[in-house]
């Protein structure tokens, strides 16, 4: 009798990885049940998602916090920077789904749409687990290739498809730069190991200096795109337009705190020695992105696109904590991205809210008179849009005080200043939904979607934005605590 | 920490949140309109009972900071639930909780649609106010002072005029974009100063020439567009015209002093140097808006336009006592804002009782309204002549002590004699009066020509007794103002102490303290 011998020792800590495990498995078996449950029920389907992420939640939490955080041979890390977020992406799709409770039902295949977030946020917790650019692709192309998908839902609305395939084209070509860039970083450095990269990076005299800073610039370029950073934020406005709400709601956070979380590792590990370099990219980026974001919004009619530019503004406001480069910096990219998730999805539900037959409302001028109809979500709609501009005491207003005081604490006051007037022209166009909402005579009229699932997304996101407006210690110890092992 | 506070009860907070809760409590569980009005009115009533013991028990002997309080907030970044108030702010808190009870009562009947918004506005209206004068706390106060942004927008926007909509816009981003550079001077200093949001630590504080060069610029612009001072004032005329009466009164009664009060309390005792600097260029623009912006108030068509007007020119009187830094000319600065809280307010409320009736602000449209008004006629006359400064009323009292204080002002800086600089000042005297009776004669004199004006009834009792306590103060600090200089005095003393030190030697000083250890630092 022969014993089986592994090529490799078997990995230890092995259930570090366990709720990625649990995600894999579980999008299969939803996939699975969906054909076996009748379409009267598929509102199980659903159900079984949500409570997948919970339940995955509550893994990530009891496996983290051990004294050991890599397994995989050290392919895979599970810190406190990675739990974070693990959570927010797991936080953020839990709201997504229950904004698609409703508003996905009547299409076939309710199945495929929940597998592809499942798999889509599998994607997502591999990225930010990765210690090296295999694996961080992998998740990557994985999580991309869901959200293709999920843009493309409702495939006979031509809209949809459209976005869909320019988001593919663009997703594309973006993959092609980071995997460009990544091969000039290996070329390099013959490694693919963030840290070890990061090491011999920082060793290397000039001789590999071309290479290094061509892969440098092709891999932030490529990771920006997938973040929506101006200039390459092109394809955001078409796919946040042309996707099923919630999916517009789930795709302008979870990826983009998976694509943050990539970003920083990135910056923290392999390009320590070329801060200076990468800083001055930086700044280009943020400045372009906060302009960018804060003007074109002005001038758009339909309150998804106008969304999506709000959040090539915010995406502009947290690289400043990326260019500040603290650990106060990168502790404010956490804190900005865990209030910008309330935010986004307690807006995002009541645009869902506002249906009528098959009509969805998404012009600005749909929420004309809309503190007479509905009061309270047109109240929840104000809040939220005021913490958005970062007027306190909401939550958006401490969101952009971590990042103004971490890039001020490196001395770039000058930025900081460019940043806040464009808040202040930004905050225009939220304080004009507020206008429509409150100042404007209603024009159109809702039938308002009912939905407890919904309305608890709409008030709870509210009150946690408002409770965070007044108190935010707690949540800023948690994220100076998650980025402790960063630098 | 050691904590000034003879009452061993948290006066401020409570004068801060009460009408928070009451607000809330109206949100909640209130759904009758009477007993909605009844309800705002009990909570300003009782705010403002909880607000005297302030003036009880005010020590009148110190400069030191009162009624303190201190809690961690935000410990992360060194932020403190930190409140006090001094002379400066004691008389503010006042003017606040009483101005507020006049706007509930004079908005009773005039307001008819969504009265539960309204008073829920005005409520968290009062918090912010409250809470801005008694910050202690650069980060607290910041927040006050923005957050006051979303009643005044919401205010403005739906009970407004016509137009509410362009001025509201533009109310709020002038506003905002002003104060924002104000919030990035607060992080450098907060990181300048080892780390602390503490007003007091900033007052003690050495800042280099530099740095209160530029930091005083960053408050200028955040202040200077809250007072409003020229050129960054059009946003002023336009809010105050489209605002609805209450709106226009607590905005000039209240949210005006605000800027007036940050030079007092940011500019002045943190940045002396650079106020010094700067004294020539914020007198000069004092007097382009005392003497410009009168002229600009002749020739307004509009009642509440000209009041506005009006209302530049006097904070320009505010202004220019305050870079005198004489006790002279900052205490007549104070004693001027609170008598234009009382004056400025109750002829907003003249002009909104007038329009209740007719529905139109256009002077052009009134004339001979003694005939059918003979006592709103005797109470306009009163606040016209206030206005004019007539002595007897509080704005008197505030106006000479200005001129006195510029008088006597030794600030080297100046590029004219300051007798030149009061005699400038002095013009206004002679065209507030111009603007001010030209246009109650067109407005309330002659004969009774148009029929609309003929229907007008006199003031009802509701009304007779908003303009009571506004009447009884301004005569009272016109014949007796001691009580008031009282208050200020210590306070001002310390503050022109505070802004004629140079911080200059101090802060080379401590450049040279660390200079050694750094070298050390590299052995």
């Amino acid at each position: 009798m022969s014993e089986v011998v592994f090529p490799f020792p078997f990995p230890e800590h092995l259930d570090l990885i366990l709720p990625e495990i649990i995600m894999a498995v579980m999008g299969m078996v939803v996939l699975m049940m969906s054909v076996f449950i009748s379409k009267g029920r598929q509102h199980i389907v659903a159900w079984t998602s949500i409570a997948t992420c919970i339940a995955v939640i509550f893994s990530v939490i009891s496996v983290s916090g051990q004294d050991a955080s890599m397994t995989f041979y050290g392919y895979f890390e599970l810190d406190a920077f990675a739990t974070y977020a693990k959570i927010l992406i797991l936080v953020a799709t839990v709201f997504a789904m229950l904004l698609s409770l409703n508003y996905i039902k009547d299409v076939e295949n309710v199945g495929e749409y929940y597998t592809m977030m499942l798999f889509a946020v599998l994607g997502m917790m591999l990225m930010v687990s990765a210690t090296n650019f295999v694996i961080m692709y992998l998740g990557l192309e994985l999580m991309a290739l869901c959200i293709y998908v999920l843009v493309a839902y409702q495939r006979d609305v031509l809209r949809s498809t459209e976005a869909a395939l320019k988001y593919f084209i663009l997703g594309a070509l973006s993959s092609c730069m980071l995997l460009y860039g990544i091969s000039f970083l290996y070329g390099s450095t013959s490694s693919f190991m963030y840290v070890e990269m990061g090491e011999i990076i920082a060793a290397s005299g000039d001789d590999a200096r071309l290479a290094v800073l061509t892969g440098m610039m092709f891999v932030l370029a490529g990771l920006a795109f997938k973040v929506s950073v101006a200039p390459f934020h092109m394809w955001t406005p078409d796919a946040y337009e042309g996707a099923p709400t919630p999916i517009t709601a789930f795709m302008s956070v979870a990826p983009k705190v998976a694509g943050l979380i990539v970003f920083m590792r990135v910056l923290t590990d392999v390009l320590p020695g070329l801060q200076e370099e990468y800083t001055g990219m930086l700044i280009f980026f943020a400045v372009l992105s906060m302009a960018v974001g804060n003007i074109a919004a002005i001038a758009q009619r339909n309150i998804k696109r106008m969304l999506a530019y709000s959040t090539i503004g915010h995406i502009g406001f947290i690289l400043l904590g990326m260019i500040a480069g603290t650990s106060a910096g990168y502790a404010g990219i956490l804190v900005y991205m865990t209030i910008y998730l309330f935010m986004t999805m307690g807006v995002f539900g009541i645009i869902i809210m506002m249906r009528r037959d098959n009509i969805q409302g998404e012009l600005l001028d749909d929420f004309a008179g809309l503190a007479k109809v509905r009061p309270g979500y047109a109240l929840a709609m104000g809040l939220l849009m005021f913490s958005m501009a970062g007027i306190p005491f909401l939550g958006g207003f401490w969101a952009k005080y971590v990042v103004f005081i971490a890039v001020i604490e490196q001395g770039h006051i000058i930025l900081a200043t460019l940043g806040v007037l464009f808040s202040a022209i930004g905050a225009f166009y939220y304080i004009r939904i507020i206008k429509y909402m409150y100042f404007d005579e209603e024009r159109v009229s809702f039938n308002f979607a009912k939905g407890i699932p919904i309305q608890a997304t709409v008030v709870l996101s509210t009150v946690i934005i408002v409770a965070v407006g007044l108190y935010p210690e707690p949540i800023m110890e948690v994220c100076r605590t998650a980025v402790i092992g960063l630098l | 920490m050691d904590l000034h506070n003879v009452l061993d009860f948290p006066i401020l907070s409570l004068a801060i949140f009460l009408p928070t809760f009451g607000a809330l409590f109206i949100w909640l569980f209130i759904k009758d309109e009477d007993a909605i009005r009844w309800a705002a009115l009990a909570t300003s009533v009782a705010t403002f009972i909880v607000t005297l013991p302030l003036i009880f028990k005010f020590d009148t002997t110190t400069s030191h900071m009162q009624f303190e309080e201190f809690h961690q907030w935000i410990p992360a970044f060194n932020i403190n639930y930190q409140l006090g108030i001094d002379g400066i702010s004691m008389p503010f808190i006042i003017l606040t909780s009483l101005l507020i009870i006049i706007c509930i009562v004079s908005a009773w009947k005039c307001i008819q649609t969504r009265i539960k918004e309204y008073m829920i506005s005005f409520l968290i209206l009062e918090t912010t106010l409250i809470g801005v004068f008694s910050s202690l706390d650069a980060i607290l106060f910041y927040f006050f002072w923005e957050a006051l942004l979303i009643p005044m927008y919401l205010m403005i926007g739906i009970w407004g005029g016509k137009n509410r909509v362009y001025a509201t816009l533009k109310f709020f981003l002038y506003t905002l974009a002003g104060s924002v550079l104000m919030l990035i001077a607060l992080l450098a200093m907060y990181f300048k100063a080892g780390e602390t949001f503490s007003m007091l630590a900033f007052m003690d504080f050495p800042f280099d020439f530099q740095w209160q060069f530029w930091i005083f610029l960053a408050f200028f612009i955040a202040f200077a567009v809250k007072v409003p001072m020229w050129p960054v004032h059009t946003w002023l005329p336009d809010a105050h015209t489209e605002a609805p009466t209450a709106g226009s009164v607590i905005l000039a009664g209240v949210l005006l002093k605000m800027g007036a009060y940050g030079y007092l309390r940011f500019s002045l005792p943190m940045l002396p140097d650079a106020s010094q600097y700067f004294a020539p260029m914020m007198i000069g623009l004092s007097l382009v808006a005392i003497v410009y912006i009168s002229l600009v108030a002749m020739m307004q068509r509009d009642m509440k336009r000209l009041i506005a007007y009006s209302s530049i020119a006097h904070m320009g009187f505010v202004t220019l006592g305050t870079f005198v830094f004489t006790v002279q000319g900052l205490e007549g600065a104070v004693v001027n804002m609170i008598s234009h809280g009382f004056v400025a307010a109750a002829l907003f409320l003249c002009v909104g009782v007038m329009y209740d009736r007719l529905h139109t602000r256009e002077i052009s449209d009134y004339g001979g309204v003694v005939n059918v008004m003979p006592v709103f006629a005797a109470i306009m006359l009163f606040f016209s002549m206030a206005n004019v400064a007539l002595p007897g009323t509080s704005a008197f009292i505030g106006e000479i002590m200005v001129l006195l204080g510029t008088f006597a002002t030794d600030v080297d800086t100046l590029p004219v004699s300051a007798k030149w600089i009061a005699i400038a000042a002095t013009i206004s005297v002679v065209l507030s009066a111009c603007y001010t009776l030209w246009m109650y004669k067109r407005v309330v004199m002659g004969d009774l020509i148009k029929d609309t004006v003929r229907s007008m009834s006199d003031v009802s009792k509701r009304e007779f007794m908003m303009f009571v306590p506004l009447i009884l103060l301004t005569l009272w600090v016109g014949f007796y103002p001691m009580p008031v200089l009282d208050v200020l005095h210590a306070t001002v003393e310390n503050l022109v102490e505070q802004s004629t030190t140079s911080k200059l030697d101090a802060a080379a000083a401590l450049l040279l303290e660390h200079v050694p250890a750094v070298h050390a630092g590299t052995h």
